[in-house]
């Protein structure tokens, strides 16, 4: 039955893929007028004869002092390309699209927007930008940033919030639960943990190179080596926590007992089932309330001491 | 290819040769394509001197709630605040000062300068509290210091209610920390190409936290000092050149626990000799370092290999505490005075994308990920709850991990918006001291992401398959598991994704998202442990326009969690047991804003509610009742305004109002007595109400 299940699901993928790929094919893009090489003959000042885009002039992209800045060079056609066409074209009235547009009504891919953006900033934190999810998922760097506003909404923690929980629905409900990593606050951001730039195989975008490690910046009480590790501990935080929210206390994917259990069944206590029956009012048991397990093996994440192989020290 | 394909593509490149003549040569480059020297920026409106805005104003929180202030510190008061946001450019030099919340508990200041264009200066300064718990109780004394102590007269009890001056004794405590975090970053920009700077960070971490205590079977829940300080240094230099560029930096985190150690009096009566107190260990001291280098390199118009290598050490050595404080055990022989731990981590990566066309594209990545534990190995004599003895000495068991990891892709660019893509991924962990010592897990996948229009919907697939070496117990893990047990992060598993996401614009005003994940696994081989799981989420959004001065958002969301897992009571017996966890996890909100008075005045109101149900269900062969659900239902519901005086001078008001309650099976009704073998902290869930008004003044120079 579960096979016949995961192929009737293939089969629909399948038919999806091959039905949007039909529709893909028959149906062409509205074509783009091709690039050219003509600048505008004033720069920005040709620009602002229409546009206006004051606080664009209080960022860093508008110093002309500084020579790595677009403004000390080729000024607005540095990002968005030679505006000599669409200049003259909209002054004698015809609709001639700038070479380079961004945002959601842009005709241009996101690669092509991209691509100036790229050519500073493509270093550093960037330089796994090429094959990672965001830039995969055809990402406009414009999507997310705001270059012609005076602060970036990226650069703040609600900004950001509230640019990435838009895709990202399923972490957006994960901030409301009842513990949580405090995104919803603003007291930490997304790029606390995450560099969306690219980083890492392992799909994660996380900012340090394993996931542990990542963990470790703010919680490094919990590095360690300790003398008597737990193994889940030591080798990847997310096997019994989840890190944006959860509906049982410390981040925790399901309330001890029951996940002690998933990995820890010798004779005696550790493999009974603790049922209603150890709740107040019937026989009330240390094994399942309270902190559970926690109670006497509080040492979860490691032990230095001596007589810590239990966790109970 | 129709010419009308043909069209497209050539737009596509000439598009992309002229974003890359930009990139190459505009900002600061040496040959500009054009003649800029009378590009005057006459029309330019650059800010003269210093702008920013002050805004000034007040906070008052009417009741208090550990859970409401958990993240902000927000008690029952009235705070006065101070937000400002300033900045000054004289040339390429600038300074930006960014000051959030002064006056509340949480608060940060940022300021940078730019030191022309050869540099800049970063400075932060954060205050992050954390409120853990505000219906704590407990009769020691000594809370927040390394050593807790029951009141003089205590009788001890063999069971919490047989200790007659328990009621008596209990103190209301709070648990709760705060960090204060420092930073401060230099870049240089020596020249265009390259960047050399360090970033460092002093955090200071002060509270208490929880933590159990234990002589045997008898317990209690204690409260353990918090006081960590942790210093974390990166230093880097990078270069970028048109094609390729690299990066090479040192990162250290060094960790420093003020306490070593929390003694606690034993309020149960003694079960053996001397102990009439215990000593727990709190986190020692430790130290990571790590060299990284990487880069990039466009070996061509369309490819690109990135690479990485990390090569880190963590190290750990503080003293060892006495194997026990029962002055009736003759002191135990260590193998050693401290640890010496020591962990080589390795990390390594290499990143290949290549265009073969204007429709193919190739990605291939192979990640190596090594944590060489090379902590020795010693026998330890060790006592049990500082009550006697072990008979059976133990070696610890410093646990390793390798993982190799690759990815193998094709995108096909149906046209240059359409993409479909399919990929193997082979994901293989090696462990040492574990029952499986590799695992592999193969993955296929699918994705199709199409654009038409103001329409956009990408569909994708995955099916995993992990299979492991022969699962062998542990020889060192005494007493031994279950032999049918299989831990769920070695067991083999089959694992099938399946997600949609769509957004369209249906009307220019109006905007819809669509987005549906599920994940299934089966456990098909497990027998004891986890045996199954599923989880999906559904969300929908709705962005509209209503008029020129009017918008609505919407937005719902539905997380599902299940769960199934198995447990045997007598060892090595087919199961008995069965457990079901079903999490459900409700998101809505809705947002208004209007413009009341054009230009003017602006008001608007949020309102979001969750509502979260985790439900439980433990089936032995007499067929108990699920356990009560646990619960947390949040409402939140805030309505705001701002008022423009003028140009340069904006009064904002706002109401806000959040409840939420919650249910614990595990914590309700649950006293310090309530256990016989357990004096628990008598926690109870929260529940809350509070208002926060707030109004301020905001000034823009």
């Amino acid at each position: 039955m579960k096979n016949k299940h995961r192929l009737l699901a293939a089969a629909f993928i399948a038919a999806c893929f091959l039905t949007a790929a039909r529709v893909a094919a028959q149906e062409q893009d509205k074509a783009e007028p091709a690039a050219t090489s003509e600048y505008s003959e004033k720069g920005a000042d040709t620009c602002l004869g229409c546009h206006s885009v004051e606080p664009f002039f209080a960022t860093k992209h508008a110093r002309r002092e500084d020579p790595r800045t677009p403004f000390a060079g080729l000024q607005c056609e540095a990002c968005h390309g030679p505006g000599g066409q669409h200049a003259k074209g909209m002054a004698a009235g015809q609709l001639v699209p700038i070479t380079i547009a961004f945002g959601p009504k842009s005709k241009q891919t996101a690669a092509q927007q991209n691509r100036p953006c790229l050519g500073c900033h493509e270093r550093d934190a960037r330089i796994g930008w090429k094959g990672s999810q965001h830039e995969e998922a055809d990402l406009p760097c414009a999507s997310c940033h705001q270059l012609h506003t005076a602060r970036d909404r990226m650069l703040s923690a609600g900004g950001q919030a509230e640019r990435c929980l838009t895709c990202h629905i399923r972490q957006r409900g994960d901030f409301y639960k009842a513990t949580v990593h405090p995104v919803r606050y603003g007291t930490i951001r997304c790029s606390d943990c995450h560099n969306p730039h690219g980083s890492g195989v392992s799909g994660k975008l996380l900012v340090k190179s394993t996931l542990n490690q990542t963990c470790y910046t703010c919680h490094a009480e919990k590095r360690g080596p300790f003398l008597w590790e737990h193994a889940p501990v030591s080798e990847d935080c997310s096997l019994c926590h989840t890190p944006h929210g959860s509906v049982y206390p410390a981040l925790l994917k399901k309330p001890p007992p029951l996940l002690c259990q998933q990995c820890h069944a010798p004779a005696g206590h550790p493999s009974v089932a603790y049922t209603p029956q150890g709740l107040p009012g019937g026989t009330p048991s240390g094994f399942l309330l309270a902190g559970a397990c926690i109670n006497c093996h509080s040492q979860v994440h490691g032990s230095n001491h001596p007589s810590g192989a239990k966790l109970m020290r | 290819m129709s010419p009308a394909n043909l069209h497209v593509l050539v737009s596509v490149a000439l598009a992309a040769q002229a974003g890359a003549a930009f990139a190459q040569q505009s900002p600061g480059g040496t040959a500009l394509p054009v003649d800029t020297s009378k590009w005057e920026c006459k029309l330019c409106p650059y800010p003269k001197g210093s702008s920013g805005d002050v805004e000034v104003g007040a906070v008052n929180v009417d009741s208090d709630s550990f859970q409401f202030g958990r993240y902000t510190g927000l008690k029952k008061d009235t705070y006065l605040g101070l937000d400002a946001n300033a900045r000054s450019v004289q040339g390429a030099s600038y300074l930006d000062l960014q000051a959030s919340d002064l006056g509340l508990p949480y608060r940060s200041i940022d300021y940078e300068q730019g030191l022309s264009s050869m540099g800049k200066l970063n400075i932060r300064y954060a205050e992050l509290p954390f409120l853990s718990s505000d219906s704590a109780r407990t009769p020691f004394s000594g809370v927040g210091g390394s050593a807790l102590h029951l009141p003089p007269t205590w009788v001890p009890g063999t069971t919490t209610q047989t200790m007659p001056g328990l009621n008596s004794s209990l103190q209301d405590v709070n648990i709760e920390s705060g960090r204060k975090q420092f930073n401060f970053g230099l870049a240089a920009f020596p020249t265009r190409e390259w960047q050399i700077g360090m970033n460092a960070q002093h955090e200071t971490r002060e509270g208490t936290k929880r933590i159990g205590g234990t002589f045997f079977l008898n317990a209690a829940q204690l409260i353990a000092p918090v006081d960590y300080t942790t210093d974390q240094l990166e230093a880097y230099a990078s270069y970028a050149a048109p094609r390729w560029q690299v990066r090479f930096a040192y990162q250290g985190s060094k960790f420093t626990d003020g306490n070593t150690a929390l003694r606690w009096d034993n309020p149960f009566a003694e079960t053996l000799p001397g102990a009439t107190f215990g000593q727990l260990g709190l986190p020692p001291s430790n130290q990571f370092h790590q060299l990284s280098a990487s880069g990039g390199y466009d070996i061509s118009d369309g490819t690109r290999a990135t690479a990485m290598l990390a090569l880190g050490r963590m190290g750990q050595d503080e003293a060892f505490l006495p194997a026990t404080v029962n002055p009736t055990i003759a002191p135990v022989a260590l193998p050693r005075s401290s640890l010496d731990g020591r962990v080589d981590t390795t990390r390594a990566e290499l990143k290949l994308v290549s265009a073969l066309s204007a429709q193919w594209r190739l990605n291939a990545a192979y990640s190596y990920d090594d944590r060489n534990n090379k902590t020795p190995q010693s026998t330890f004599n060790w006592v049990t709850t500082d009550l006697q003895l072990s008979p059976t000495p133990r070696t610890n068991l410093p646990y390793s991990f390798t993982r190799n990891l690759f990815k193998v892709s094709a995108d096909y660019r149906v046209t240059p918006r359409d993409k479909a893509t399919l990929g193997v991924d082979r994901d293989a962990q090696d462990r040492t001291f574990q029952e499986v010592s590799k695992t592999t897990e193969n993955t296929a996948w699918a994705k199709y992401a199409l654009q038409r229009g103001q329409f956009d919907v990408s569909l994708n697939y995955a099916h995993s398959r992990r299979d492991g070496t022969a699962y062998t117990p542990v020889p060192q893990i005494s007493p031994p598991e279950n032999p049918l047990l299989r831990k769920y992060n070695m067991a083999d598993r089959d694992r099938d994704l399946v997600g949609v996401r769509a957004a369209a614009t249906p009307w220019e005003t109006v905007t819809i998202g669509l987005d549906y994940s599920q994940a299934k696994d089966n456990y098909n081989n497990s027998e004891v442990g986890l045996t199954y799981g599923r989880e999906y989420t559904v969300g929908v959004d709705l962005s509209a326009q209503l008029t020129e001065g009017t918008s609505l958002h919407l937005y719902y969301s539905r997380q599902s969690v299940k769960s199934n897992q198995a447990g045997a009571q007598s060892f090595s017996n087919p199961p008995d047991w069965t457990a079901n966890n079903t999490d459900t996890v409700q998101t809505a909100g809705i947002g208004l804003k209007h413009a009341l008075i054009p230009e003017t005045m602006d008001i608007g109101a949020d309102l979001t509610s969750s509502r979260s149900v985790g439900d439980i269900r433990v089936s032995t062969a007499l067929n108990e009742p699920g356990f009560p659900s646990i619960k947390s239902d949040l409402d939140s519901f805030k309505l705001w305004a701002t008022y423009k005086v003028k140009t340069y001078l904006m009064v904002r008001a706002s109401l806000w109002q959040e409840r939420y309650s919650s249910q614990n099976w595990a914590i309700d009704g649950v006293g310090p007595s309530t256990i016989p073998n357990v004096l628990t902290l008598g926690e109870t869930s929260p529940q809350y109400k509070v208002n926060v008004a707030s109004v301020s003044l905001r000034y823009r120079f």
